[in-house]
C-alpha cells in the first residue's frame, strides 16, 4: 500500500489542540489526585478500624475495575444517581481524578512506610500537634521519596486519558481517530498520534530515573 | 436520592453476559501466557551483549509503555489489515495486542528479577560446566520468575482490566455486552455496576495473593 505521512501536516493545528486538552486533563487530574491520595493514604493507616477497610476497599475497587468502566460509571451514572446534569468535561475529571487518588496512595503509602519510626518517635517528645507532624515531618519527608513512583503514575495517567474519547471528549486520541476515520489514512494518522503521545511519555519515564539516581541520592 | 434500583432485567441477558467474560477471561488469559513467555525471551534481548540486539529490543519496550493501551489496541485493529491485507480474527488481534503491551512490561518486571540473581550463582554455572541456554532456563530463570512473580501478576491483572479496551473496537467482551444491554435497557447505573462488580471479582483474589506473596518475600529478607 502507499503510505504519504504528509497528508499529515495540514492536520498539525488540531492535533495540537488535543495534545493540549489531553495534557489539561492529565495535568489537572494528577495534581487533585496526588493530593486526594495523599490523604486517602493517611486515612488508610488510622487506628479506626472502619476508616481502613472502607479506604482499602476504596482503593482495591478502582485498581481492581477497568479504568473503561470507571469512566462510564461515572459518565452515565452520576446524573442519574445525583440527579444532576453533570457535563462531560466535569464527569472525566471526576473519574480520572477518582482512579488517580487510587493508585497515588498505594505509592504514598509505601513512601510513609519508609519513614523510621524514629521520626514518629521524635514527634511525640516534642510534643508536636498531629497537624504539624503530619504537615511539616510526615508530608515532606513522604513526597520526597514519592517523587519518582508519583511520575511514573502521572505517565500511566496520561496514557490511560486517552479513554476519555471514548466518551466523546475532544482529546488527542479522540481528534486522532476522528482524522484518520474521515481522511481513511488510519495508518499514518495512528502512527502519529502514536508518536506523539510517545514524545511527551518518554522524557517522563527518563525523568523518573534521573530523579532517582542524582535528586534522591543527595536529599533522602 | 430515590432511584428504583432494577436488576430484573438482567435475569434474561445471563447467557450473553456470561459469553461477555468467558472472550474477557480467554482475552486475558491468552495475553498472559503470551507476556509470560515472550516477556523472559524479550528481557534476555535487552540484557544481551550486542547492541544491534539490545537497541530494537529496548526501543519496542519503551514504545509500548509509553503510547497509550487504547492507542496500541485500534492501531493493531485498523492498520495491520491494511498493511498486511489479510483478515484476522478480531479475538485473535485483540490477544496480540495485549499480549504484545503486556510483553513490554513484563520483561521490566524479569530483567529486575534476572538483575537480582547473584552472581556466585553464575559463576556456579561456569565451574559445572553447564551450557548457556542451561544457565539461562535451569538457573536464572526459576530464580528471576521468583522474584518477579508479583510484580508479573499484578501486570497480569492490568492486562484483564486493559482486555476491556477491545469493546472500544467492537469485540464482544464483558465490557461490550454489558454496553450494549445498558443501552438497550436505558439502565446503565444497574449493568454497569454488575460489569465493575463481575471485573472487581475476577482480580481481587489475584490481588489478594499478591499482597501474601509480597508479604512472604519480605519475611524472608528480614531473615
Amino acid at each position: 500500500m502507499h503510505l504519504d505521512f504528509f497528508s499529515v501536516l495540514p492536520y498539525w493545528l488540531v492535533l495540537l489542540k488535543g495534545l493540549g486538552l489531553t495534557l489539561a486533563f492529565t495535568s489537572s487530574c494528577a495534581v487533585i489526585g496526588s493530593a486526594a491520595g495523599f490523604v486517602l493514604s493517611l486515612l488508610r493507616m488510622s487506628p479506626s478500624r472502619w476508616m481502613k477497610a472502607a479506604t482499602t476497599l476504596y482503593v482495591e475497587f478502582f485498581r481492581g475495575t477497568p479504568l473503561l468502566i470507571q469512566l462510564f460509571w461515572v459518565f452515565f451514572c452520576f446524573p442519574v444517581v445525583f440527579r444532576l446534569p453533570i457535563p462531560p468535561y466535569l464527569s472525566v475529571v471526576i473519574a480520572l481524578t477518582l482512579y488517580m487518588a487510587a493508585i497515588t496512595s498505594e505509592t504514598f503509602r509505601g513512601a510513609l512506610k519508609s519513614i523510621s519510626s524514629e521520626q514518629h518517635d521524635a514527634c511525640i517528645a516534642l510534643s508536636l500537634s498531629p497537624q504539624a507532624k503530619v504537615l511539616y515531618v510526615i508530608f515532606p519527608q513522604a513526597l520526597l521519596r514519592a517523587i519518582p513512583p508519583l511520575l511514573s503514575n502521572v505517565v500511566s495517567l496520561f496514557k490511560e486519558s486517552a479513554l476519555i474519547s471514548s466518551v466523546g471528549v475532544a482529546d488527542l486520541m479522540f481528534v486522532g481517530q476522528n482524522i484518520s476515520n474521515s481522511t481513511a489514512r488510519p495508518v499514518e494518522f495512528l502512527t502519529t498520534v502514536a508518536m506523539i503521545y510517545f514524545l511527551v511519555a518518554f522524557p517522563l519515564t527518563r525523568l523518573v530515573g534521573v530523579v532517582e539516581t542524582k535528586f534522591l541520592r543527595r536529599f533522602a | 436520592m430515590n432511584y428504583q434500583f432494577d436488576f430484573h432485567f438482567l435475569e434474561g441477558s445471563f447467557g450473553s453476559l456470561l459469553a461477555g467474560l468467558r472472550v474477557t477471561v480467554e482475552l486475558a488469559l491468552a495475553s498472559n501466557v503470551m507476556g509470560l513467555v515472550l516477556g523472559f525471551l524479550l528481557c534476555l534481548l535487552v540484557m544481551s551483549r550486542w547492541a544491534f540486539v539490545r537497541w530494537p529490543a529496548q526501543l519496542f519496550i519503551e514504545f509500548f509503555r509509553c503510547t497509550p493501551a487504547l492507542l496500541q489496541i485500534v492501531w493493531f485493529f485498523y492498520c495491520i489489515p491494511m498493511m498486511v491485507d489479510v483478515y484476522i480474527d478480531p479475538i485473535v488481534m485483540g490477544v496480540l495486542a495485549l499480549g504484545l503491551n503486556l510483553t513490554a512490561f513484563n520483561a521490566e518486571a524479569y530483567r529486575a528479577g534476572v538483575q537480582a540473581a547473584p552472581k556466585e550463582h553464575i559463576d556456579a554455572c561456569v565451574a559445572l560446566g553447564l551450557k548457556p541456554w542451561q544457565r539461562t532456563f535451569c538457573v536464572v530463570l526459576p530464580q528471576a520468575l521468583r522474584s518477579a512473580m508479583p510484580v508479573l501478576m499484578t501486570n497480569g491483572i492490568g492486562s484483564l482490566q486493559q482486555s476491556a479496551l477491545v469493546a472500544i473496537v467492537a469485540v464482544a467482551d464483558l465490557m461490550y455486552v454489558g454496553k450494549s444491554l445498558a443501552t438497550q435497557a436505558y439502565r446503565p447505573l444497574e449493568t454497569y455496576t454488575v460489569v465493575a462488580l463481575i471485573y472487581f471479582a475476577l482480580s481481587l483474589p489475584v490481588a489478594r495473593l499478591v499482597h501474601v506473596i509480597e508479604r512472604r518475600q519480605e519475611l524472608a529478607h528480614q531473615r
